[in-house]
C-alpha cells in the first residue's frame, strides 16, 4: 500500500531542487536534457502507477504519449485551437486510448496483458506511421508552444521551458500520490494483491482496471503534449514500443512501486544514454547489459534499495504486494 | 485493382507465404511459452540473426543453401549459449522479468547486427533452383515463394508427427498440459526444455534465412515481425501446433487481403482483430491447455 | 430471503449438484452439513456466482440472481468467506478490512480523499475488528498474524462489507477448541437480521447455533430440517458414520470430520 513517508518527500523534494539548480548552472544542451528527463519522469510515473502498484504492466505507455503528442500538434497545427485546448486534447487523447486497453485487457493478466498493451501500442504506432493526413513518417512539425505571456512566462525560451515541466513532473508526482491515498488508489492495490476477492466485495474491476489504465493514459497524455511543444515536431517513431520498453527500464532502474523510482529511473537513463551516447555509437548494448544484469540480481531498483536500506521491515512489506507482477 | 481470378490467386499465395513465416516464428514461440512459460521477446532478433548469418554464408559460399543449412544451426547454438546463460535462470521469474531480460536481449542484439553487419540493408539471392516465376493455375509466380509455401507446410507435417507419434513429442504435450506432473512422473523435463528451446531457435533462424531473398534484411526486421508474431501466438492459443498454424493464417490473409483491399484499415484490422479475442476467448482459439 | 431451485451443476460426468432447493428465511442460522465431497463448497461457488450452474435459480429477496455477477451479487448484500484463506497478502489488517469496508460503502472510486481517515471506513474496521477479535492485530501484516487470526480476517473481511446475506465456509476449519467457543460467542452476537449460512463440520457447533439444518450427500439433498431432528435421524448416522451409527447409542460429538 502507498505511503508518502518523509523519505519519499525528502528524495521528490531533492530532486526537485537539484533540477531547478542544474537548470540555472548548465547550457542548452544540459536544459534540452532536463526538460527531456522531466517530460519522461511524468509517463514514468503514471506507468508505475498502473505497474508498479497495480500490477499491470504496459509496454505501450509510449503510444499513449505519443497519442497525445500527436493530439495535441492536431489540435494546435491542424485545428488551429489554441495551446489550452491543445492540452485539453491530449489528456481525453491519452486517456481514452487507455481506457479501452485497460477495459478491453482487463480479464486478461500477466504475459497476456503485457503481450495485448504491446500490440495495441503498435496498432497506435502503425496507425500514425501510415497515416497521411497526421504526416505519416514525416510527422508534423510547426508545433508552437504555449502562450504563457499572461502570467509572465516566455516558454520558448529554454530555461523556462524546462522549468516548468520540472514543476508539471513535480505536480504529476503530488497527483499520483493523492490518487495512490485515496479509495480508488487503495482499492487499485487491492486488485493486486487479491482480485478476485476484490470481485467478491462488490468491486466491479474490469471498471476500475479500465480507470485506472485511463487515469494513467491522460497523464501520459499530457506529458505528450509536453514533448510535442519541447521539440516543436512530433513523429511516428514516439509510438514505437521500443520507447514503451524504455519507459518500463526507467520504472524498473528507479525501483517498480516506489513512484520516486520512476522520476529517479527516467533521470537516471536519459543521462546514461546521453552520456554513453557521447563515446559509442552503441548504447543500446550498454543499456541492455545493465538491464539484463538488473533483472538478474534480482534488484529493487534504485530507490528500492535505499528504502530498504532505510527501513528493512517495512519495505519488505510493501515489496510483497508491489514489486511482484508475476501472476500468470 | 482487379478482381478476376488471377488476382484472388495471387493475393491468397501471398498470404500463404507470410502465414508460413509467421508460422515458423510462432510455433517456436508458442510451444516454448506453453512448456517453459518463458516468453522470450527477443525470438524475433534470433529470426533477424538467422537472416544476418544466412546473408553472410550465402555470400560466403556463393550458394543459397549455404544460407539455409547454415542459419538454423548457428542460431540454435546461440539458443544454446541464451540458454544455459540466461533462460534457465529466468524460468520462474514472473513475466515481467522475463520481458525486461528479454528486451534487454533485444537492445544488446540490435547494436550486435549493427556491429557485425552494419547500418545499410543487404539482400540475398534466390537459389538458383527456384528462381524465376512458375506458372499455374493462369497466373505466374515467383517460385521461391512457392518453395517458402512448401517448406512451411513441410515443417508443419514434420512437427505434426514429432508431437504426435514421437516420445519426445509426447513428453512435450504432457509437459505444457502439467509440467509439474510430468516431472513427477520421473520424465527429464529439463532436457526435453532445452530440446524444445533449441528446436524453436533453429525454426526462427531458418525462417530468417528463408526470408532474406524476399525482405529486407535489416537491424530492425527482428522487431517488424515480433509484434505479428506475438498477435498470432496470444489468437491461435498457448502452447499447440494447432493453435500457431491457425493464428498465422489467420493473421497472414487479413494481413495480406488488408493491406489491397483496404490499406489504411490493414494495419489496424490485426489489432481489431486482437481485441475481440481477447475479449470473447482470451485463452486464444486453440490453446492447448483447455 | 435466499431461495435456491433445482439447482443442478455437473462436471463432465459427474454430478456435483443435483436438483438441490432450499430455502433460507431472513435473519436465519441455517447450518450446510455433509460429509466431504458432498458438494457444499460447490453449493456455495454457485451461490455467489463463482461458478455457473446447469440449470436452476437462485433468488436473492425474490430477484433472480442466476444471470449476475458475481460483484452485481455482492453489491445486493451477498457476502462469503472461504474455506481457504483468501486475503489481501502483504497488506495489514487494518488495510484488509479498509478495503472491504470502502468497496461496500461506495468509496472504491472516491480519487482524492484519503480513505484511510474516511469516517465511515474507520469506524466500520474499527467495529468489524472488535467482533473478530482481530483488534490488537490492526497495524500487523497479514503475512506475519498466527493462522488463527488469519482465519478470523477471512470472515472478517465478509462481514466489513455489511452484507444482509453471509456465506460462511467451514469457519473454524484448524481452529482448535478455545477458537471454537469464541466463534460461537461471536455468532451469537451478529445482528439477527443477518441471513447467515455456514458449512460446518463441527457437530456441536452446527447444533448450537442452528436454526435449522440442512445435509447434503453425494450433491443432493437429504435432509433438511430443525436441528434436534437431524441429531435423531438414522439417516444423518449412517452418512457420517457409515454402519457404526446404525445401532443407536450416539453422542453429538461423533461426527467429527
Amino acid at each position: 500500500m502507498f505511503h508518502q513517508t518523509p523519505l519519499k518527500t525528502g528524495a521528490v523534494l531533492l530532486l526537485a531542487a537539484a533540477a531547478v539548480v542544474y537548470a540555472f548552472t548548465t547550457g542548452f544542451f544540459g536544459l534540452e536534457l532536463l526538460t527531456e528527463v522531466a517530460i519522461l519522469a511524468i509517463v514514468a510515473i503514471a506507468l508505475d502507477l498502473v505497474a508498479g502498484y497495480g500490477g499491470m504492466v504496459s509496454l505501450c505507455h509510449g503510444a499513449l504519449y505519443g497519442v497525445g503528442a500527436y493530439a495535441f500538434a492536431s489540435a494546435t497545427v491542424l485545428l488551429g485551437w489554441g495551446g489550452g485546448a491543445g492540452v485539453a486534447m491530449a489528456v481525453a487523447a491519452g486517456g481514452g486510448f487507455a481506457w479501452m486497453i485497460g477495459a478491453v485487457s482487463a480479464r486478461t493478466h500477466g504475459i497476456f496483458f503485457i503481450m495485448a498493451t504491446l500490440a495495441f501500442g503498435q496498432m497506435a504506432y502503425a496507425y500514425f506511421f501510415d497515416s497521411p493526413l497526421f504526416g505519416g513518417s514525416d510527422g508534423m512539425p510547426g508545433i508552437a508552444r504555449l502562450d504563457l505571456s499572461g502570467v509572465g512566462l516566455d516558454l520558448k525560451n529554454s530555461l523556462s521551458y524546462a522549468l516548468f515541466c520540472t514543476v508539471l513532473a513535480l505536480l504529476a508526482y503530488a497527483l499520483a500520490a493523492t490518487l495512490l491515498r485515496s479509495g480508488f488508489g487503495r482499492t487499485l492495490v487491492g486488485i493486486h494483491a487479491n482480485e478476485p476477492r476484490m470481485r467478491a466485495l462488490g468491486l466491479s474491476v474490469w471498471r476500475h482496471k479500465a480507470a485506472a489504465f485511463g487515469t494513467s493514459g491522460a497523464l501520459a497524455g499530457l506529458a505528450g503534449a509536453l514533448a510535442a511543444q519541447h521539440t516543436m515536431y512530433v513523429s511516428p517513431g514516439l509510438l514505437h514500443w521500443t520507447v514503451s520498453g524504455e519507459l518500463l527500464i526507467m520504472v524498473i532502474l528507479g525501483g517498480l512501486g516506489t513512484l520516486v523510482g520512476a522520476v529517479l529511473g527516467a533521470g537516471v537513463l536519459v543521462f546514461v544514454k546521453h552520456e554513453v551516447s557521447r563515446f559509442t555509437d552503441h548504447w543500446h548494448l550498454v543499456v541492455g547489459l545493465v538491464l539484463i544484469a538488473t533483472v538478474l540480481s534480482g534488484g529493487r531498483g534504485i530507490f528500492g534499495q535505499i528504502e530498504f536500506w532505510w527501513s528493512p521491515r517495512g519495505a519488505t512489506r510493501r515489496a510483497a504486494t508491489e514489486g511482484s507482477p508475476d501472476h500468470a | 485493382m482487379t478482381a478476376d481470378a488471377s488476382f484472388w490467386i495471387v493475393q491468397t499465395l501471398n498470404a500463404l507465404q507470410l502465414s508460413m513465416l509467421l508460422f515458423l516464428l510462432s510455433v517456436g514461440l508458442t510451444v516454448i511459452f506453453g512448456l517453459l512459460h518463458f516468453v522470450n521477446l527477443a525470438h524475433g532478433s534470433l529470426y533477424a540473426l538467422g537472416a544476418f548469418v544466412g546473408v553472410s554464408a550465402s555470400a560466403f559460399a556463393g550458394s543459397y543453401w549455404a544460407a539455409f543449412a547454415v542459419a538454423p544451426v548457428a542460431v540454435a547454438l546461440v539458443g544454446i549459449v541464451l540458454y544455459v546463460a540466461l533462460i534457465r535462470r529466468m524460468r520462474n521469474a514472473g513475466p515481467m522479468n522475463q520481458v525486461l531480460v528479454t528486451f534487454g536481449l533485444i537492445f544488446v542484439f540490435l547494436d550486435l547486427f549493427r556491429l557485425g553487419w552494419g547500418d545499410i540493408p543487404l539482400g540475398m539471392a534466390e537459389p538458383d533452383l527456384f528462381s524465376g516465376r512458375t506458372a499455374f493455375l493462369g497466373i505466374v509466380y515467383p517460385t521461391y515463394r512457392l518453395f517458402i509455401i512448401g517448406l512451411g507446410l513441410a515443417v508443419l507435417a514434420a512437427l505434426s508427427l514429432l508431437l504426435s507419434r514421437t516420445q519426445l513429442g509426447a513428453i512435450v504435450r504432457a509437459g505444457v498440459d502439467n509440467g509439474d506432473m510430468a516431472a513427477c512422473l520421473g520424465i527429464n523435463v529439463e532436457r526435453v526444455f532445452f530440446i524444445v528451446f533449441c528446436l524453436g531457435c533453429a525454426l526462427a533462424g531458418l525462417a530468417g534465412a528463408v526470408a532474406a531473398p524476399v525482405l529486407s534484411v535489416t537491424t530492425d526486421m527482428g522487431t517488424a515481425i515480433l509484434i505479428p508474431t506475438l498477435v498470432v501466438v496470444v489468437i491461435g492459443g498457448l502452447g499447440s501446433l494447432r493453435g500457431a498454424i491457425a493464428g498465422s493464417l489467420l493473421i497472414g490473409f487479413v494481413q495480406t487481403f488488408g493491406a489491397v483491399l483496404a490499406p489504411q484499415a490493414a494495419a489496424v484490422a490485426v489489432y481489431a482483430l486482437l481485441a475481440v479475442v481477447l475479449i470473447l476467448r482470451p485463452a486464444g482459439l486453440f490453446p492447448a491447455r483447455g | 430471503m435466499l431461495e435456491v431451485r433445482d439447482l443442478s451443476k455437473s462436471f463432465g460426468a459427474l454430478a456435483v449438484t443435483q436438483r438441490v432447493s432450499l430455502r433460507v428465511a431472513p435473519g436465519e442460522r441455517r447450518v450446510l452439513l455433509g460429509p466431504n465431497g458432498a458438494g457444499k463448497t460447490t453449493l456455495f461457488n454457485l451461490l455467489v456466482g463463482e461458478l455457473a450452474p446447469d440449470s436452476g435459480q437462485i433468488l436473492v429477496d425474490g430477484r433472480d440472481v442466476t444471470a449476475l455477477s458475481v460483484d452485481a451479487r455482492a453489491r445486493l448484500g451477498l457476502a462469503r468467506s472461504y474455506q481457504k484463506n483468501n486475503l489481501f497478502a502483504g497488506l495489514t489488517v487494518r488495510e484488509n478490512l479498509g478495503l472491504s469496508a470502502a468497496c461496500a460503502q461506495g468509496k472504491a472510486t472516491a480519487l482524492l480523499a484519503d480513505s484511510r481517515r474516511d469516517p465511515g471506513v474507520v469506524e466500520t474496521v474499527g467495529e468489524v475488528a472488535e467482533r473478530v477479535g482481530l483488534s490488537e492485530l490492526l497495524d500487523a501484516s497479514v503475512d506475519t498474524i498466527p493462522y488463527g487470526a488469519r482465519r478470523r480476517l477471512e470472515v472478517g473481511l465478509a462481514l466489513a462489507s455489511k452484507p444482509r446475506i453471509l456465506l460462511m465456509d467451514e469457519p473454524t476449519s484448524g481452529i482448535g477448541p478455545g477458537g471454537i467457543n469464541a466463534f460461537h460467542a461471536f455468532l451469537h452476537g451478529l445482528p439477527g437480521e443477518l441471513t447467515i449460512l455456514i458449512v460446518e463440520h463441527d457437530m456441536d457447533l452446527a447444533f448450537g447455533i442452528a436454526d435449522r439444518v440442512t445435509v447434503l450427500n453425494h450433491g443432493e439433498v437429504v435432509f433438511d430440517g430443525p436441528p434436534q431432528e437431524a441429531r435423531d435421524s438414522a439417516l444423518i448416522r449412517e452418512i457420517y458414520l457409515g454402519s457404526w451409527g446404525a445401532d443407536g447409542g450416539t453422542d453429538g460429538s461423533a461426527g467429527h470430520a
